[in-house]
């Protein structure tokens, strides 16, 4: 049997996103449903215009913790394949700073997982935004992803 | 913090191990690279020193980094780590500022 996660694709970007290349790979004959998610940048935030963003990361670990979304995705859910990309550096209005496609039999399991990766990927990968306007710019509010608050701590059970 | 001073050898010295340092890698990212004016540093560190004793270290250098202690978690070599991990040599040790990505 084939790990499940050996027909991804999990990468950090700095090229403009091809959506419909990545829509593409998870396609295949035994599926019925891909699910799709487009994150892309808004022109405003706190009603201020935004004139583009720039997006930095700790690559190694933002990619390790990608794979591990993914894999949990194949734990949870009934899905195929996933394909989950973020690009980093300098991004316009409009362009597509994620995206994430999943392919499974059935379309319940694709958007459950869909919206698990994605909300989980704000969350848990370390990407920083840095949002430019006119008259200056700041670090996007962010969340804290959860941490071990001593060590070591045991997992609950489930 | 910072390398450990030298060991006095003498005529009455002894081979005895002298305080043990680990050479750790530290990473910032987001503000607190533009804080502290890098994203990567190394630095000694005694053996057993925790993460909050290094960033305690950086803390002391940089006074407006203490600020940023509450609304940080930190990972060791590429995984979220609790304040009281100890450190070994060779460790890769990040200070991350809530994360913003999508």
């Amino acid at each position: 049997m084939t790990p499940p996660l050996q027909d991804d694709i999990y990468e950090l970007v700095r090229q403009p996103i091809d959506a419909s290349a990545l829509a593409g790979h998870v396609r295949a004959a035994e599926d019925g449903a891909t699910v799709t998610f487009d994150g892309y940048v808004r022109n405003e935030s706190h009603n201020r215009p935004t004139l583009y963003l720039e997006y930095e990361a700790y690559e190694s670990m933002a990619l390790a913790k990608m794979r591990e979304i993914g894999a949990e995705l194949h734990k949870k859910y009934r899905i195929h394949r996933v394909a989950m990309v973020h690009r980093l550096g300098h991004l316009e209005i409009g362009e597509t700073s994620v995206f994430i496609a999943i392919s499974a039999p059935h379309r319940a399991a694709a958007f459950d997982a869909c919206r698990f990766a994605i909300d989980t990927l704000k969350r848990t990968v370390p990407i920083w935004k840095k949002e430019f306007f006119e008259d200056g710019a700041v670090w996007a509010d962010g969340e804290l992803p959860p941490a071990p608050t001593a060590t070591p701590r045991a997992k609950p059970a489930s | 913090m910072l390398l450990a001073p030298p060991s006095h050898a003498g005529y009455n010295s002894v081979v005895t191990p002298v305080s043990q340092t680990v050479r750790v890698k530290v990473l910032f990212f987001g503000r607190l690279k533009e804080l502290i004016g890098r994203g990567e540093d190394a630095l000694e560190v005694s053996e057993a020193s925790t993460i909050e004793q290094l960033f305690t270290a950086y803390a002391g250098r940089h006074p407006e980094l203490g600020k940023f202690r509450s609304s940080l978690v930190a990972s060791r070599n590429q995984e979220f780590a609790a304040w009281d991990t100890p450190l070994h040599s060779g460790d890769e040790v990040a200070f991350l500022p809530p994360v913003s990505g999508g």
